[in-house]
């Protein structure tokens, strides 16, 4: 009966995961410009990612392997931000204009 | 008696260090031969020696004071990155998003605390570090209240608190 419970907290949370993940990707076709789309890339890297491994953290049951899947969310915490403001910052050394209104 | 304490610390600071690389090499090999556990202290030697060399283990780098600290560090990041992450769907999906630029002063003294603050911007979604300039990052935000959020401070007193 237990097994059942587990079951369905995965479904739960990979259906959660799924659904940042879509709306991630949606924002990446929506938003208007590059600085934007990276607030949806983030969206994807961070919650997506993170409620997947959880799911999948919570299937395997706690071993030596769901501490292996825990190291995948905290590489992605250290290096997503860094590939995100590498983005960002080149796009603004060449003079890329964020769209809507800016009080600098 | 300062030198001797900076030395002390910077001992007990190798050992943390050697201790969490010889955790990292077991959780990814999983094994518990004598033999293999032998190689496993070979390379993590290596590993050490290397980040020696490239003088990665300076005080800066390595701040044993706030390694106690950063488990609620971290599950604070959480609540905020997951906070920050259903606003930015929303927005995604009502479409009511207006995007602008903002300066934020960072008050935290040494470089390790700017650098987290930057990465703990980006990380939350809806607020993207895109300059730093010394300690004044400009900062894009997804939406007026994303940056209004960000202009009240929490953030940047959590991150500095945490090297007191």
């Amino acid at each position: 009966m237990s097994y059942n419970y587990i079951e369905l907290i995965t479904l739960i949370l990979l259906a959660i995961g799924c659904f940042f993940i879509l709306s991630g990707s949606l924002g990446l076709i929506k938003l208007p410009d590059v600085f934007s789309r990276i607030h949806a890339a983030g969206l994807i890297d961070t919650l997506g990612s993170g409620f997947i491994v959880l799911a999948l953290i919570i299937y395997s049951g706690f071993s030596l392997l769901s501490l292996k899947l825990m190291l995948i969310p905290i590489f992605l915490i250290f290096t997503s931000p860094v590939t995100g403001h590498a983005i960002a910052l080149f796009a603004h050394e060449s003079g890329y204009k964020p769209k809507g209104k800016n009080k600098k | 008696m300062a030198k001797h304490n900076k030395d002390s610390l910077k001992t007990l600071s190798f050992i943390t260090y050697f201790i969490i690389l010889f955790v990292f090499w077991f959780i990814l090999s999983g094994y518990l031969k004598t033999l293999l556990l032998f190689f496993g202290v070979i390379s993590v030697l290596f590993v050490f020696w290397m980040s020696y060399r490239a003088k990665a283990l300076e005080e800066d780098s390595l701040p044993l004071k706030i390694i106690l600290r950063l488990p609620f560090y971290w599950i604070w990041l959480f609540k905020e990155i997951f906070k920050s992450g259903i606003t930015t769907t929303v927005l995604i999906w009502n479409g009511k998003y207006s995007p602008q630029l903002i300066t934020v002063k960072a008050s935290q003294k040494n470089r390790t605390g700017i650098a987290n603050y930057a990465n703990a911007i980006t990380l939350t979604p809806g607020t993207v570090t895109i300059e730093v300039d010394k300690k004044i990052f400009l900062v894009h935000a997804l939406s007026k209240k994303l940056s209004e959020d960000l202009q009240t401070d929490d953030m940047n007193k959590v991150i500095t608190d945490l090297d007191k």
